[in-house]
C-alpha cells in the first residue's frame, strides 16, 4: 500500500507537492499490476518518482496529455524532417515516458557493446582479408558466403583508414533476470541514431529539469567523436566529409537530412558526385572539390555500377576504384554487413574467445545455425519451443507464406545451411503510457557505438528504446515496436557542461561546409522560382475575381482589360481559354486556374515548390518546411482561398528575407524569384501598360499596378489619379520600387557578381555579361519611350540568361560524369 | 587440341556516347584442362585498358575507359588456348548427392572456387520452388553425383526447346522454364536452380564451343556465341565437373571457358556504363576454329 505523503513544508509550494503525490500514486497503482521483472517494479523507485515528478509538474494528473505534449513536441522537431500528410508520419510516436537505466548499470552494457564493436571489426577485417577464421577450421565458408552482404570483390582491399566499420547499432534485450542480450547487429547503415536525438528533444523540452534531476548523460560527445573518427581516416587534415543518402524517396532521408545536419556533413545523392581519375568529387557550383569520406546509406550493392549492380542508376562509377585506392573513406566499408547474418550469432562466443580472448560480456541470444549435422538435430528437436528464422537474407522456402511443417523438414534436410533456431527471449517491461494511467510493455533497446579519433570505440549513452504492443512479447515478435522511448542514463555524478554546446543536444556539432552542391543551388533557384510564379498567378487570380483597392476594380473591370487578364493568365499555362467572359465563365476560369491539375495551376506550381522543399529540407528551416507542406486550401470562396494561399507565400517570402543566412544558397532562391518577377513584370507592362496597339485604359493601369502590388506607392506618391508614364515608371523602371523591373534587374547583377566563378582571368562568365546587359537595357530605358518590342527582348534576356545560370551552376547543364544509360552485352 | 578464338563486340550507339567505362570479362581464364597461351585485346576507335580493383567471379577483368566521344565501339578479343580435358565418366565410387552437398556447406576455401560459393541462391538465379520441385526427381540424395547431374542434364536436354526468340538476356529462369524454351544461358540457370535448391554446389560457366563440328558429328548448338553452361562440384578428387543441358554432354575437348561465376551478372564479357541519350545496338560474332588437326575429339565415345 502506498503510504500517505507527508503535508507541504513550509515553504514548499502547492504544485511541486501535488507533482510529489500525483507521481507516488502513479508508481504505486503501476507497480499494483507490473510484471515481476519489470524496470521499474525491480529496481530502486527513487529515479522514477523524480522523472515522474517532472511529468505531473507539466501535466497535473492527467497522463493522456503528457502523452500528447511530448508527441507535439517530437512532431513539432521532426516536421522539418518529414513528409507530412503523406503517409511518411514518425514511424514510432514517442513515448512520454523515457527509459531509465542507472549510470553503473549502463558501464556494463557500454563495456559489453565496444568489446563487440571490436570483434565485428576484427572478424570483418579478417574475412576480407587474410582468412584465417575459415582456413582455420573457426567459421566455415558457407557461414560467410550465405549472406548476401558479403561481397567477394570487397576481398583483398584494406579500407581506407585502416578500419571496416565506423558506426554501427545493436539491438539489446533485457531479460526476465535483468541480463541484458544481444538480438541483432547493424553494421551497414544502423537507422535511428537520428530518432534517438529526436526522443531527446522531444522529452527534454517536456521534462525540462530531469537532466539536472537525474544528472542524464548527454549524446553530444557521441557525434563529436564519431566524425572526429572519420576525420582521422581522411588522409587530408581538414576533410569534406558527405552523408551519401538515396534520395528523398527513401523512407530513412528524413533521419539522414536530420543527421546530416547535426553532424554538419554535406548531404549528397549518388548525383552529386564523380568518381575521376581514381578521386571523388562533389559537384558543386564553384567547380568540383573533393571529398574526402562518406557516410553512406545507400545499399553498398548500388554504391557502384562497376563495382556491382551495373543496372544501379543511383551509384557513382568508379568510386570503389577510389576506395581501393585510400583515396575516400566510405563509412561503413562495403560488405561490412556480412556479419548481420543470424546465423553469425552461433558463432559469437567461440569467436570472441578465439579472436580476443575473452568471452562475450553481452551474451548473443542463444542461435542454433542448422548447416551443421548435431545443430540441425538439436532444433528439429526443438521445433516447438525455438524461433525458427531465416538464417541469412533470402526468405527459405520452407518459411515461405503457405509452408507447412512437412515443407520445413523437407527443406531443411535439403538446405539446412538456410535456417537458424534462436531461443525465445522474454522481455523485460516498462512503463508507458496507455489511455490515462501507466501501463507495463515489453521493450529492446538499440544502442549505437561509433569509432572515435583515435580508434577507440565510443558508445552513445542512451539510444532509441523501442516498445512493444502487446504485454506479452518476445523479443522476436516484438519487430519494430510500436512506440519509441527515449533513453537516459542517470547517475549521481553531475555531467559536466560541454563547452563545445551552449544548449544540451540541440545545437550542431559543426557549422554546415560552405560547399554547395550544385543539386542544391538548382532546388534553391527553382524552389524561388515556383513561389514567385505561384504569387504572380494568385494576384492575376485576384484581379480577376475582384479584390482591388480601387472601388471600380474587380468585377467591373472593362471586358477588353478582363480580356487581357484571362490572356495573361492563359499565356502563364494557368489554364485553357474560358469559353467566353461571362461571371460564371470567368468563375469556373478562375477555379481552373488555381486548381486544375495538368496545367500550370497555382495547385501545380504549389506542388513543384513543396516537392523541392521536400528535397531540400536539410538546409531550410522547419517554419519554412511547415508552410511549403501546408494542405493546399480546397473550403471556402475562391477568393478566400486565393487569399489564405498570397499570405502563406507573403509569410514564406518573409521568413526566406529575414530568417535564411545569406549563403549561396539563399542567393540562389533569391535569384530565382529576381528573375521570375522580372519575367512576369515585364509580361505585364507589355499587356497592360503600352499604348501603340491598344490605349492603355485606366482599368489597364490599375490592374497593372495590381499586378505590380504598387498600388499604395502609387497613391501615395501621385494622389491625382493614374496615367501611363507615371504608371509605368513606377512598375517598371523605378530602382526604389522592391517590385519593379530596374530593381530586380540590379539584385540579379548583384548576385551574380557575388556567386563564385571558375576562371581565375577575372572575365565575366555568359552569366553574369548577360545580366549586366540587362541591367544597363532597364538602367537607360524611359517610361514614356518604353515599348513592346524593348520589353519582349528583356523577357527573352530573362529566358537566355536563366538558361545560362542552369548550364553554368546546375548537374542538368553541365558535362554528365554518371551514368545515364548501361550496356549489358 | 589448340583453339583459335576471336570474339568481336561491336556497339552502334545512336547519338554520339561522351564517356564510356566497361568491365571487359573476355580473356579466357585458366581452368583445369585448359590453358591461355597467347591473347591480344583491342578496342577501336580508342580506349584506356586498365585494372579493376574489384571483382566477384573467377574472371580476368580489364577495365575500358572511353573518355572521348564516340558513336561506335568494337572490342575484339583474340584467344590461343590449348585444352586438355577428358570427357568425365560416372563411376560407382563417385560421392553421393548427400556427400557433395555436406561436404560443401562444411568447407574451408572461402575462395571464388570454393564450392561453399555456389550452394545459395544468387541475385539472378533465386531458389525457385517450381524449377526446384521438377528438378527433384533426378536428384535423389543417394545418387551419384555425376551421373545425377548428366541424367537432370539430359531431361533439360530432352524437355526444352532451343528457341533464339523465346527470351532474353535478362529473362528470370522462371519464365524460361514455364514456357519451356530459351538458349544455353536459360537452360544453364534451371539447371543450377534445381541443383542448388538441393543444397548442392553449381556455378555457372561462360565461354565457347567449337564452331566446326569433327567430319560426321552434328554442329553444336550455340557455337556462333558465347556458350554457357553448368559446373556441379563432385567432391575433393573430382573437383568441378562441366554439364552442358543444351546439348545434354559433359564439359571436355570442345568447350573453352571464359569465366566463372555464380550467375551471369558476375561473368557477363561485357558490362558497364555508358553516357549518352541514343538507342544502342550491338552484334557479337564469335569465331573458334581448331589449329590442329582435330584428334582431341578422339577421346569421345
Amino acid at each position: 500500500m502506498a503510504t500517505q505523503p507527508a503535508p507541504p513544508a513550509p515553504g514548499q509550494s502547492a504544485p511541486l507537492f501535488d507533482a510529489q503525490v500525483h507521481a507516488r500514486r502513479w508508481i504505486d497503482d503501476y507497480i499494483a499490476r507490473a510484471p515481476l521483472h519489470d524496470l521499474l517494479r525491480s529496481g530502486p523507485t527513487a529515479p522514477w518518482q523524480a522523472m515522474l515528478e517532472e511529468l505531473a509538474a507539466v501535466a497535473s494528473d492527467d497522463l493522456g496529455h503528457a502523452r500528447e505534449r511530448v508527441q507535439r513536441h517530437a512532431t513539432d522537431i521532426g516536421t522539418g524532417f518529414r513528409i507530412i500528410g503523406d503517409g511518411e508520419e514518425r514511424p514510432w510516436p514517442v513515448s512520454p515516458v523515457p527509459l531509465l537505466i542507472d549510470a553503473a548499470e549502463w558501464t556494463g552494457i557500454a563495456a559489453g557493446v565496444a568489446q563487440r564493436a571490436e570483434l565485428l571489426e576484427r572478424v570483418t577485417a579478417d574475412l576480407y582479408g587474410a582468412g584465417t577464421l575459415v582456413a582455420n577450421g573457426t567459421l566455415p565458408a558457407a557461414l560467410v558466403t550465405g549472406s548476401p552482404l558479403f561481397l567477394r570483390p570487397m576481398v583483398g582491399i584494406d579500407p581506407p583508414g585502416g578500419h571496416h566499420l565506423h558506426f554501427i547499432g545493436v539491438d539489446l534485450a533485457r531479460g526476465p533476470g535483468g541480463e541484458w542480450r544481444v538480438l541483432a547487429d547493424h553494421l551497414r547503415a544502423p537507422a535511428g541514431a537520428g530518432y534517438a536525438l529526436e526522443n531527446r528533444l522531444a522529452v527534454a523540452r517536456t521534462l525540462g529539469g530531469l537532466q539536472a534531476k537525474l544528472n542524464v548523460q548527454r549524446h553530444a560527445p557521441f557525434f563529436a567523436a564519431f566524425r572526429a573518427g572519420i576525420a582521422a581516416a581522411c588522409r587530408r587534415t581538414d576533410p569534406r566529409i558527405g552523408l551519401l543518402t538515396p534520395g528523398r524517396y527513401n523512407p530513412s532521408y528524413p533521419e539522414q537530412a536530420h543527421l546530416a545536419r547535426y553532424l554538419g556533413l554535406l548531404l549528397v545523392e549518388g548525383a552529386d558526385l564523380a568518381a575521376l581519375e581514381g578521386k571523388v568529387y562533389v559537384r558543386t557550383i564553384a567547380g568540383l572539390k573533393r571529398i574526402d569520406a562518406l557516410w553512406r546509406r545507400l545499399d553498398p550493392r548500388l554504391l557502384d555500377p562497376l563495382a556491382f549492380d551495373t543496372h544501379s542508376q543511383i551509384g557513382v562509377p568508379g568510386l570503389i576504384d577510389a576506395w581501393a585506392d585510400g583515396e575516400v573513406v566510405l563509412a561503413n566499408a562495403p560488405g561490412a554487413g556480412a556479419l548481420e547474418a543470424p546465423a553469425f550469432a552461433a558463432f559469437m562466443p567461440t569467436l570472441s574467445r578465439a579472436v580476443l580472448g575473452e568471452t562475450l560480456k553481452l551474451p548473443t541470444i542463444a542461435t542454433w545455425w542448422c548447416a551443421g549435422d548435431a545443430q540441425r538435430a538439436h532444433v528439429e528437436a526443438n521445433l516447438d519451443t525455438l524461433t525458427i528464422a531465416p538464417a541469412f537474407g533470402h526468405l527459405p522456402l520452407g518459411l515461405a507464406d503457405h509452408a507447412s511443417r512437412a515443407d520445413l523438414l523437407a527443406d531443411l534436410a535439403r538446405r539446412p545451411q538456410d535456417y537458424v533456431g534462436q531461443e525465445e527471449v522474454a522481455l523485460s517491461t516498462m512503463p508507458v503510457v496507455v489511455g490515462d494511467r501507466l501501463e507495463p510493455r515489453p521493450f529492446t533497446l538499440r544502442v549505437f557505438a561509433a569509432r572515435g579519433a583515435d580508434g577507440e570505440w565510443v558508445v552513445m549513452p542512451g539510444g532509441f528504446g523501442r516498445i512493444g504492443e502487446h504485454p506479452q512479447a518476445t523479443a522476436v515478435a516484438i519487430g519494430e515496436g510500436l512506440w519509441s522511448a527515449d533513453v537516459c542514463i542517470h547517475g549521481s555524478e553531475p555531467v559536466a557542461a560541454i563547452s563545445l554546446l551552449t544548449a544540451p543536444d540541440s545545437l550542431h556539432v559543426r557549422r554546415n561546409p560552405g560547399t554547395l552542391p550544385s543539386r542544391v543551388a538548382d532546388n534553391f533557384y527553382w524552389l524561388g522560382r515556383y513561389l514567385e510564379r505561384g504569387e504572380a498567378l494568385l494576384a492575376a487570380i485576384r484581379v480577376l475575381l475582384g479584390n482591388s483597392i480601387d472601388v471600380d476594380g474587380g468585377a467591373v473591370l472593362s471586358p477588353a482589360t478582363v480580356g487581357k487578364l484571362v490572356g495573361l493568365i492563359v499565356g502563364a499555362g494557368g489554364a485553357a481559354h474560358p469559353p467566353g467572359l461571362s461571371r460564371a465563365a470567368l468563375t469556373a476560369f478562375a477555379r481552373a486556374a488555381m486548381e486544375d491539375e495538368g496545367w500550370q495551376s497555382v495547385a501545380a506550381v504549389n506542388r513543384y515548390a513543396r516537392e523541392i522543399g521536400e528535397a531540400s529540407r536539410d538546409r531550410l528551416s522547419a517554419d519554412m518546411v511547415r508552410l511549403l507542406e501546408a494542405p493546399f486550401p480546397t473550403q471556402r470562396g475562391m477568393l478566400e482561398r486565393a487569399g489564405t494561399l498570397q499570405r502563406r507565400y507573403a509569410a514564406i517570402a518573409g521568413l526566406s528575407a529575414e530568417h535564411m543566412v545569406r549563403n549561396d544558397a539563399w542567393r540562389f532562391h533569391d535569384l530565382g524569384r529576381r528573375i521570375e518577377r522580372a519575367m512576369a513584370t515585364a509580361r505585364a507592362l507589355r499587356l497592360f501598360g503600352m499604348k501603340d496597339d491598344t490605349v492603355s485604359t485606366p482599368d489597364d493601369l490599375s490592374t497593372l499596378l495590381d499586378l505590380g502590388d504598387s498600388q499604395i506607392s502609387y497613391r501615395q506618391r501621385y494622389p491625382t489619379g493614374v496615367a501611363r508614364v507615371p504608371v509605368v515608371d513606377l512598375v517598371a523602371l523605378d530602382p526604389g520600387n522592391p517590385r519593379s523591373l530596374a530593381f530586380q534587374a540590379e539584385r540579379i547583377a548583384e548576385h551574380l557578381a557575388k556567386l563564385p566563378v571558375l576562371g581565375d582571368d577575372d572575365m565575366a562568365e555568359s552569366q553574369q555579361s548577360h545580366a549586366t546587359a540587362l541591367a544597363a537595357i532597364i538602367a537607360t530605358a524611359t517610361a514614356a519611350d518604353l515599348n513592346p518590342d524593348t520589353l519582349g527582348d528583356v523577357e527573352r534576356r530573362l529566358g537566355t540568361l536563366s538558361e545560362a545560370v542552369a548550364r553554368r551552376y546546375f548537374l542538368q547543364g553541365a558535362e554528365p560524369l554518371r551514368a545515364v544509360g548501361l550496356t549489358l552485352a | 587440341m589448340i583453339y583459335h578464338i576471336r570474339h568481336i563486340t561491336r556497339f552502334d550507339y545512336g547519338n554520339q556516347v561522351k564517356f564510356a567505362r566497361c568491365n571487359l570479362r573476355l580473356k579466357p581464364i585458366d581452368w583445369p584442362g585448359q590453358h591461355l597461351e597467347d591473347y591480344t585485346l583491342t578496342v577501336e576507335p580508342v580506349g584506356r585498358l586498365g585494372p579493376a580493383h574489384a571483382e566477384a567471379g573467377l574472371a580476368n577483368v580489364t577495365r575500358l575507359v572511353v573518355d572521348t566521344p564516340v558513336r561506335t565501339l568494337s572490342i575484339e578479343s583474340a584467344a590461343r588456348v590449348t585444352v586438355d580435358r577428358l570427357i568425365p565418366i560416372p563411376d560407382a565410387s563417385d560421392p553421393t548427392l548427400a556427400d557433395i552437398a555436406a561436404w560443401a556447406r562444411a568447407s574451408h576455401d572461402l575462395s571464388a572456387a570454393g564450392p561453399a560459393n555456389y550452394i545459395y541462391p544468387s541475385p539472378l538465379i533465386p531458389l525457385d520452388p517450381e524449377i526446384g520441385d521438377w528438378c527433384a526427381q533426378d536428384l535423389t540424395p543417394d545418387r551419384g553425383c555425376l551421373e545425377a547431374g548428366m541424367a537432370l542434364a539430359l531431361r533439360i536436354q530432352r524437355d526444352f526447346q532451343f528457341d533464339g526468340t523465346a527470351t532474353f538476356v535478362d529473362t528470370p529462369p522462371r519464365d524460361a522454364f514455364r514456357q519451356r524454351r530459351g538458349v544455353c544461358q536459360d537452360f544453364a540457370q534451371i539447371m543450377i536452380t534445381g541443383l542448388r535448391a538441393a543444397g548442392l554446389p553449381a556455378a555457372y560457366a561462360s565461354g565457347y564451343i567449337r564452331t566446326i563440328p569433327p567430319p560426321g558429328q552434328p554442329r553444336l548448338v550455340g557455337a556462333d556465341a558465347t556458350h554457357a553452361w553448368v559446373l556441379l562440384w563432385c567432391g575433393p578428387v573430382r573437383g568441378w565437373v562441366g554439364i552442358d543441358p543444351t546439348n545434354g554432354i559433359w564439359m571436355a575437348g570442345d568447350h573453352i571457358v571464359m569465366a566463372v561465376g555464380r550467375d551471369y551478372a558476375e561473368i557477363a564479357p561485357v558490362d558497364g556504363v555508358v553516357l549518352g541519350s541514343g538507342a544502342q545496338q550491338m552484334d557479337v560474332s564469335v569465331d573458334v576454329e581448331p589449329l590442329e588437326g582435330g584428334l582431341s575429339y578422339s577421346t569421345a565415345p
